[in-house]
């Protein structure tokens, strides 16, 4: 429980602009982009690495917990105040601080919009490479959170491998710096630990990232398919044939009318499929590429091959494929999105795997895949409304998950764990995995007050308790 | 080393091995093959000596997949081979490549030219099976390229030198090996012009795999003169004539491979008593360090990492003292003990302090061995 008191000091530090606490305010903020829910007692609005600071002392000499949030578009819940407390919004900590395309870095706040920072030095012919698709929306402190990835990730790698450096506070409200503009700092790869560890081991307040330098040449290629079998098998022909694609993304027929009904991007009505597939490089070698995967098309049944004449085309595609997720919400009242991975060849096999969870719940799944890398998004369609419904949704995204693990995958390739997922972990990691996770939790946070509640399973059912409570300060396991 | 040598043969055996050390409260030497005793801290004196040299199994490997699972203490030579046999690669390019281990390229974050495209072993590693203290394998990562489920503790044991457990099962993701390979150099007068071609051809759309800098004391160790700036590129016949046309616009170019990967090592060998520094600099800083200094110098000049080379440690350790955050990454053996290894560190060096001591309470595994700080 927030106390009195507290919320006080959190009210005059911050202002009465910098914080939120009434009930239809908090309202907005206990939901992300995933189906779970949880209510803030207070969120607050940092304006500097100081404010989080005292942010964070303030909580802990009240032993609250602290959940960081940046533009709520998470897919796992991982912005869900799940003990309730206190929710540290970074929207106005949103300043790219240092553009050093000599360097091929920026330095930015985590409340900077991912693709700001593309914005920021495009005309300078520089990008950052990580572009999950709400990256109109979603931050990069989200992005370092749960170590965002995006369909371009299959050539550039995601988020982790673009992060240098960052300044963060631990919950005892320490203050820390670790990586640099530099390359190859001696000593242990804190960074790396904390990309990815879903704002549950600190609050990152600054982070390095790399710039890119944009490619000569771009075609983008939309491949039909009449049967999404041959589609799954052109993907396991391109990787045979070393053909190296910049983005390879597979959307099922019912996923393509949704898309082609909401954004009129061209794509055919009555395919079973169809391939996304962008070739970047010098002109010599995309030209190149782009013939190769004529053939391997054909070859694999493709009805129809296009190739993007313009920017335009190019950038109406994209449209298409990364406002998908906001195409089914126009039909379908909710929808569950997964985020499973299995090794490339097992793609087409997987394809079967989901129609037959659907039969089995009648629930519609339509799939859109980042096919190249094997990370595949089922979207699962269900009615809020209709009793049993969220039930059977997350029964099939569980089933599908297994299936996943069966065949040596993971059961989250880019949304994170979060409160969604925890309880499958232990059937992804031995104990003591999961144990040595658990330890580092506790070096990091020992009062378990940051994010409490994800990553790890509650051990519901089980007799041993790996997960914390999650209203204490003390830990139980 | 010590009196107790382990060399387990199975990852299994590995944490048995450190958990009942570690039990006993006995001081900890790991290691592969122990080609690099060179770098790092001083390999102090133990009650146990572990080797991963036993652990050489490939356990997985679907080349369509283009992913990959070996054991830590696979030669690297032959896990080269094994991927270039299917025309595949982890471009790394380790010193000490014949010797070294899978697992002892990843504990000291070796890497070569080619990190300037692929990246280094951070960027290339996608899971791994690790010993702890406690004698139980922990796992962290996967086998599929794309994973972010559990916290990313991989991470932490590329560069550890062995300070906080012990590598067990590597995966990697695989790059397909490019049709063509060619390597071209440009030689210079001056340093102001070799950095500015180097800054010319970061900032053009050529993406070659590696881009190095050398000065002329180094590049005459090689039988070049002046500051000579060498370019790998990769990718089918039209884009390597793509390259040397447009290099050849740069500076005076011809069309050779010269020696880098080894060079470190080259230059260790004919020097008993040498040390290597090795500065992580800014991309912009990079040339500066190539032309400030007059020992022998490589630049990664798309990455920032600089190595110079010294006779003796005396001025090595001049070096690392300054301007730029440096290293002592090679010394003679006998006088680590004694020398500044790593001047500055950082002021997260606390965090890794008490990293080590959660995984390592009693301070028993590879102590010193982190340029003597952990």
């Amino acid at each position: 429980m927030l106390s009195p008191e507290a919320k006080k000091k959190l009210a005059a530090l911050l202002g009465p602009r910098g914080y939120l606490d009434r009930p239809e305010d908090l309202s907005l903020y206990e939901y992300d982009g995933s189906v779970d829910k949880a209510r803030p007692e207070m969120v607050v609005f940092p304006r500097s690495t100081e404010d989080v600071v005292a942010i964070v002392k303030i909580a802990r000499e009240h032993g609250v917990p602290l959940v960081g949030r940046g533009a709520g578009t998470g897919l796992s819940g991982g912005a869900i105040p799940r003990a309730g407390g206190i929710t540290v919004g970074f929207a106005r900590m949103n300043r790219i601080l240092e553009i050093d395309l000599e360097n091929e870095r920026a330095v930015v706040q985590p409340g900077v919009v991912n693709l700001d920072i593309t914005l920021a030095v495009q005309a300078r012919n520089y990008f950052y490479a990580p572009d999950p698709s709400s990256q109109r929306a979603c931050t990069i402190g989200g992005n370092v959170a749960e170590n965002a990835g995006g369909p371009h990730t299959l050539a550039y790698g995601v988020t982790t491998n673009h992060v240098l450096g960052l300044e963060f506070v631990l919950p005892d409200g320490g203050l820390h710096n670790t990586g640099g503009k530099e390359g190859d700092l001696p000593g242990y790869d804190l960074t790396g630990l904390l990309t990815g560890s879903e704002g549950t081991l600190a609050l990152v307040t600054k982070v390095i990232v790399r710039l890119m330098r944009q490619p000569e040449m771009v075609k983008t290629i939309l491949a039909i398919y009449n049967a999404a079998e041959d589609c799954g098998r052109t993907v396991a022909e391109i990787t045979a044939r070393a053909i190296t694609p910049v983005a390879v993304e597979m959307l099922d027929g019912v996923m393509l009318r949704m898309v082609e009904e909401a954004t009129h991007a061209g794509f055919p009505m009555d395919a079973a499929a169809v391939l996304l597939i962008e070739l970047e490089g010098l002109r010599e070698a995309v030209e190149e590429q782009v013939e190769q995967i004529r053939e391997v098309c054909q070859e694999c049944r493709a009805r129809e091959f296009r190739v993007a004449r313009s920017a335009e085309e190019r950038e109406l595609l994209w449209k298409g494929r990364k406002n998908a997720f906001g195409a089914v919400g126009r039909v379908s009242p909710s929808y569950y999105v997964q985020d499973g991975v299995v090794p490339r060849t097992q793609i087409a096999p997987t394809l079967g795997v989901i129609g037959k969870v659907g039969e089995k719940y009648g629930l519609t799944i339509s799939n859109i895949f980042h096919a190249g890398d094997g990370n595949l998004h089922p979207i699962i369609l269900f009615d809020t409304h209709r009793p049993g419904d969220l039930e059977k949704a997350k029964n099939a995204g569980e089933e599908i998950l297994r299936h996943c693990i069966d065949v040596g995958g993971s059961i989250t390739g880019e949304h994170g764990v979060g409160m969604e997922k925890n309880e499958l972990m232990d059937r992804l990691f031995s104990s003591d995995s999961l144990d040595m996770i658990r330890n580092f939790k506790l070096l990091f946070d020992p009062e378990n007050r940051l994010n409490p509640g994800k990553v790890l399973p509650t051990g519901k059912g089980c007799l041993e308790i790996r997960q914390f409570a999650l209203t204490g300060a003390a830990p139980i396991y | 080393m010590s009196e107790t040598a382990l060399t387990p043969g199975t990852p299994e055996e590995l944490a048995a091995g450190l958990g009942e050390a570690a039990s006993r409260r006995q001081t900890i030497t790991l290691g592969g093959r122990f080609s690099k005793n060179r770098m790092g801290g001083p390999v102090a004196a133990s009650d146990v000596t572990v080797s991963t040299a036993g652990l050489t199994r490939v356990l997985t490997y679907e080349p369509r997949d283009l992913t990959i699972s070996v054991e830590a203490g696979m030669p690297w030579i032959e896990f080269s081979r094994l991927l270039a046999a299917n025309r595949q690669m982890v471009p790394l390019d380790p010193p000490f490549a014949d010797l070294a281990t899978v697992g002892g390229v990843l504990a000291s974050n070796s890497s070569g030219p080619r990190r300037r495209l692929h990246g280094a072993a951070r960027d290339v590693v996608i899971g791994m099976k690790f010993a702890t203290l406690e004698g139980k394998l922990v796992q962290s990562g996967g086998m599929v390229v794309k994973n972010v489920a559990g916290l990313d503790m991989g991470k932490l044991l590329i560069g550890s030198f062995g300070t906080l457990a012990a590598l067990a099962v590597v995966n990697f993701k695989l790059l397909p090996a490019p049709e063509v390979r060619r390597h071209f150099v440009l030689a210079f007068d001056t340093a102001e012009a070799a950095g500015a071609a180097v800054r010319a051809i970061r900032q053009s759309v050529l993406q070659p795999a590696s881009l190095d800098l050398l000065n002329p004391p180094a590049a005459k160790r090689l039988g070049l003169d002046g500051y000579v700036v060498s370019v790998e590129a990769g990718g089918n016949p039209s884009v390597i004539e793509r390259y040397e046309r447009e290099l050849k616009q740069i500076g005076p170019l011809t069309v050779a491979a010269i020696p880098l990967q080894e060079f470190t090592r080259n230059f260790l060998e004919e020097h008993a008593g040498g040390a290597v520094v090795r500065i992580s600099a800014t991309l912009s800083q990079a040339p500066e360090v190539v032309g400030r200094l007059t020992v022998p110098v490589v630049a990664r000049a798309g990455s920032g990492v600089c190595y110079a080379h010294f006779a003796g440690a005396e001025a090595a350790a001049e070096t690392v003292r300054g301007p730029w955050i440096a290293i002592m990454e090679f010394a003679p053996e006998a006088l680590k003990a004694t020398l500044d290894l790593w001047p500055s560190p950082g002021g997260d060096l606390e965090l890794m302090r008490r990293i080590k001591r959660m995984l390592d309470p009693h301070h028993l595994l590879n102590r010193g061995r982190l340029y003597r700080h952990i």
